[in-house]
């Protein structure tokens, strides 16, 4: 069966620089260092759009059949 | 492979295992992928309220100014003495302090252990609190010795035309 794991890795990454951003947007806000929260914030929504990109993009790529074509014999 | 999750391991003949689920509970990669994308939408909303906050602290909807208020007259009050006020409200009681020619200190002065009214004592330069001996440092209001673990709330205190005015609260640090 062929596999295309570049989607997963991706989303992967995406999340992981959510974790990431949301740390920094917590640490910063009690830094009171406004602006850099906003833009860490800013950034973490951003990230939620691409994902779902990547996901849409990536979702039937890779050999396996989809569910409604698995299902259909 | 793609029946694997879907076979019955024995011959059963009851009513209860004769549902055909169809993989419905199968988590394949593009199930894990729509885990991921959810995921990251989760983070997304759940980092609006702290942008929120910070916005509103930028646009300084955080940083209430009350009306000024007359504390004493500087001719008052010598070089290391206290005057009490009530400030920002009739209930909240605080302390004046002159440091030095030039430096005036002010804080909320309820205890930060139990809100006792923490007084200066001119002999020690120290702020006690009766209560349980806690001490605070009078130039920055960190507690110093005692119960209290958080430093008093200062005021931020103007000298204008020879009258001391109170002018804000400064943000509380916990």
């Amino acid at each position: 069966m062929k596999r295309s794991y570049v989607g997963v890795i991706l989303l992967a990454a995406i999340l992981m620089m959510n974790i990431v951003f949301t740390q920094l947007v917590v640490h910063q806000y009690y830094y009171e260092n406004y602006g850099v929260t906003l833009l860490y914030a800013g950034l973490n929504v951003l990230l939620f759009p691409v994902a779902l990109f990547i996901y849409k993009k990536e979702k039937n790529k890779g050999g396996s059949k989809g569910y409604e074509e698995r299902n259909l014999s | 492979m793609s029946d694997r999750n879907n076979k019955v391991p024995f011959d059963e003949d009851n009513y209860t295992h004769n549902i055909n689920r169809n993989n419905e509970r199968m988590l394949d990669r593009r199930g894990f992928m729509k885990t991921l994308a959810g995921a990251a939408g989760v983070f997304a909303v759940s980092t609006l309220p702290w942008g929120a906050v910070a916005a509103k602290e930028l646009m300084g909807l955080g940083d209430k100014e009350y009306p000024h208020q007359k504390i004493a007259d500087v001719k008052d009050v010598k070089v290391g003495d206290s005057v009490k006020f009530h400030f920002p409200s009739e209930h909240d009681s605080a302390i004046l302090i002159r440091l030095s020619e030039n430096k005036y200190v002010a804080y909320q002065n309820a205890c930060t252990h139990l809100r006792c009214p923490v007084y200066w004592v001119k002999d020690e330069q120290e702020m006690i609190c009766p209560c349980h001996h806690g001490k605070f440092d009078a130039s920055t209001g960190a507690p110093t010795a005692g119960p209290p673990r958080r430093p008093l709330p200062g005021i931020k205190v103007e000298v204008k035309d020879d009258v001391i005015y109170a002018v804000r609260v400064k943000r509380y640090e916990a």
